[in-house]
């Protein structure tokens, strides 16, 4: 028995191919989508004053008059040869805005996961320790509350009357824009790169709202899911095992009951964060976040089709990785799974 | 009179559950003195576990409730604990074996993770690093004088302070105690187990791993519930046989809980015999089983197969234990008793008194007629 390092390998490797078909279907999807639903983007694309010509114009420019199975095999050649577009109003490059946007979005939602794993766990482990008692209905209330909370309200909420009351910003990634050249696109790594302290604590600042909106929505799902396997897991023999070596509560629960719970809670995790992507469309356009939530809204109201299906692709990737991490950090948690 | 390391006193436990009030131990008093084994039998659901789980106050409360007695481990009354102070009951206190070694050991560790957490609270208290209820050495501790067969002295000197969190100097430290217990529940090469998981052990590998954790922090007493009846019958074997062998080597008070009368007979120097959460019988293993007291022990050594000589169909118990939820006014066993009266459907019978017609004092019976049962029933 035992695992191989190169199980991993081919583990990984298999699900990473699965990326292709994916990937492959949300382009076909997306694609016909937004050429179908939209029956004369031109008329937007060339402006709202422009004359008829300049709008047939507009029309021949980017072959809308040709059969619509000509314009994909266009678009996804385009593609392969790694060219992703422009959005046709203005010709900024998708790829540019994209690969500044996306940090700033992994960036907030990989603070949104820490808040939901340094919250959202202990809350479960106090609710499944008290199960039935006041701990364990205050934490339920408190998770329902934010569960049952529309992301918009609990977002605008947070925007207008929290955030000025105790004095948080609720605009931007940054009070003014620092001079420094960013390589990470994320505020707060971009920020300690160039040893600039005050912006990294205005950048954590500045983080603080935006990530707790889009955590309170989902903290419910991890303090549920980490009170449910604690609950399966308390009355196992080994936790009686641990408490009668003599170890404390705390390290009898969350060294030893909580260990072999992670393994679902962090299952779970892996699947909000598709969840989470989603979230951060409302939360970004809330709070001005530069990240691809806010770009994902501006290009669908503003029938940028390659933007449309570049931000489709980067969620669709994000969340097969995303499911792919928690896969492997199960196998890690959990030494009995094998790689398959 | 020695000072017994474990005295409980007419210990009762219910369990609140949503079909009533089941009265899983009613005033069940135990007596254990150094070093010796008291065994406890009984058949399924007699309350066997509740009063292992109860002395370490193991029992989750609620649905378990401690309705009344008292438990005196080593002088300190364990019901008057508070909540905070049970972990320095138990490790150096109070050990504990259970029954299955599938579930006792956490998945998620490696065994030497496991075995050295064991070893670092016991040093960690010897050191005076952690608070302790028991200060280390005291009469019947067998931390001193203890020795492997090999000749080799088991307790290495101890640090005073565990060098650091790091992983590899904590892995040093120990090093030499997980190994030297491993080896003293006989596992042949205990380096090529340590980075192990569970899983990839077998169940008798994993109970002599259960054995040397609890050993190893060198509890005053062990609490074995039934720690061979989830193994297969030649590891069962085995795993007594070393059982039996450790305790000639430390000398640990032992409370051996199980249903199989011949490894308690095997085993212990004292049983006591629980029905319906009663303890009905106390007494020296031979005395009891030579010559038993209570009308329920008599039939139910007359049940053991292996006692059994070829004359006609093998006696078994009529009827059935009560349900916890409702014992029998009474007597609880009036119902099956063969020397029933009108007067056992009513009152109680004694708790526990010396037995009429002999003179040991130490051979308890909780039978008004304890001396007819040597000649009927």
């Amino acid at each position: 028995m035992g695992r191989n390092k190169s199980d991993l390998i081919v583990f990984v490797g298999k699900r990473l191919l699965q990326l292709l078909p994916v990937v492959l279907g949300v382009i076909v999807i997306t694609f016909f989508f937004t050429h179908v639903a939209v029956q004369n983007p031109c008329a937007v694309w060339a402006g709202a004053h422009a004359t008829a010509d300049q709008v047939q114009a507009c029309i021949l420019r980017f072959g809308l008059n040709r059969p619509l199975t000509d314009q994909f095999w266009r678009y996804l050649t385009t593609l392969l040869s790694g060219d992703w577009g422009a959005n046709p109003r203005g010709g900024v490059p998708v790829l540019l805005s994209i690969s500044s946007a996306f940090p700033a979005t992994l960036e907030l939602v990989l603070a949104s996961l820490f808040i939901m794993t340094v919250i959202g766990i202990p809350l479960g482990v106090v609710a499944a320790n008290g199960a039935g008692r006041w701990a364990d209905h205050l934490v339920r209330v408190f998770y329902l509350s934010g569960w049952a909370t529309p992301t918009y309200l609990g977002a605008v909420v947070l925007a207008i009357a929290v955030g000025p009351a105790i004095g948080l910003p609720t605009k931007g990634d940054f009070t003014t824009k620092p001079p420094f050249y960013g390589p990470t696109h994320m505020s707060v790594l971009d920020a300690l790169w160039a040893l600039d302290f005050p912006a990294v604590g205005d950048a954590l600042l500045h983080l603080v709202l935006p990530a707790s909106a889009l955590a309170l929505l989902n903290l419910g799902i991890a303090t549920r899911m980490t009170r449910t396997s604690m609950l399966e897991v308390l009355p196992l023999d080994f936790v009686k095992t641990a408490r009668m070596k003599g170890l404390s509560d705390f390290v009898v629960l969350y060294k030893h009951a909580l260990r072999n719970s992670l393994i679902s809670t962090v299952t779970i995790l892996g699947i909000t964060a598709g969840v989470l992507l989603s979230g951060t469309v409302v939360i970004e356009t809330i709070f001005q976040w530069p990240g691809i939530g806010a770009y994902a809204y501006d290009a669908i109201t503003g029938y940028n089709f390659p933007g449309t299906i570049a931000v489709v692709i980067v969620f669709a990737v994000a969340v097969v990785i995303s499911n792919l991490l928690s896969d492997v950090l199960y196998g890690i948690l959990d030494p009995r799974v094998e790689w398959r | 009179m020695v000072e017994p390391v474990l005295d409980v006193q007419d210990l009762s436990v219910e369990y609140e559950a949503g079909a009533g009030t089941f009265h899983a131990l009613t005033g069940v008093s135990v007596r254990l003195d150094p070093g010796r084994v008291v065994g406890i039998v009984g058949e399924t659901g007699s309350g066997k576990s509740t009063l292992a789980h109860a002395i370490p106050r193991l029992l989750p409360e609620p649905p378990a409730r401690i309705v009344s007695g008292k438990i005196s481990f080593r002088g300190v009354d364990v019901l008057d604990l508070p909540k905070w102070k049970l972990p320095l009951l138990r490790g150096t206190g109070i050990g504990m074996i259970f029954q299955e070694p599938i579930n006792s050991l956490n998945p998620a560790y490696r065994i030497f993770d496991q075995v050295a957490e064991a070893v670092a609270v016991r040093k960690l208290r010897d050191a005076g690093e952690s608070p302790t209820l028991f200060p280390a050495p005291e009469p019947h501790d067998y931390s001193k004088g203890m020795v492997v067969k090999s000749g080799e002295a088991l307790l290495h000197p101890i640090a005073t302070k565990l060098p650091g969190r790091r992983r590899r100097a904590r892995r040093e430290a120990l090093m030499q105690d997980v190994l030297d217990y491993l080896r003293l529940v006989r596992i042949n090469d205990p380096e090529t187990i340590l980075d192990l998981y569970p899983h990839e052990l077998s169940g008798g590998m994993r109970q002599r791993i259960m054995i040397a954790m609890a050993l190893s922090a060198k509890p005053s007493l062990l609490i074995a519930d039934e720690p061979t009846s989830a193994l297969d019958i030649t590891i069962q074997a085995q795993v007594l046989t070393l059982m039996k062998e450790l305790m000639e080597e430390v000398q640990t008070s032992i409370l051996f809980i199980s249903h199989d009368l011949g490894i308690i007979a095997e085993m212990a120097d004292e049983v006591g015999v629980l029905y319906a959460g009663h303890l009905v019988e106390f007494g020296p293993v031979e005395e009891v089983f030579a010559n038993p007291r209570h009308p329920y022990t008599k039939l139910l050594l007359r049940s053991v197969p292996a006692q059994y000589k070829d004359d006609g169909p093998l006696p078994a118990l009529s009827g059935s234990v009560p349900s916890l939820a409702n014992v029998p006014p009474g007597c609880p066993f009036h119902p099956r008793c063969p020397l029933m009266r009108d007067a056992c459907k009513t009152n109680p019978g004694p708790l526990l008194e010396p037995v009429k017609g002999i003179s040991a004092r130490t051979h308890l019976s909780a039978c008004y007629y304890s001396d007819e049962v040597a000649r009927k029933a």
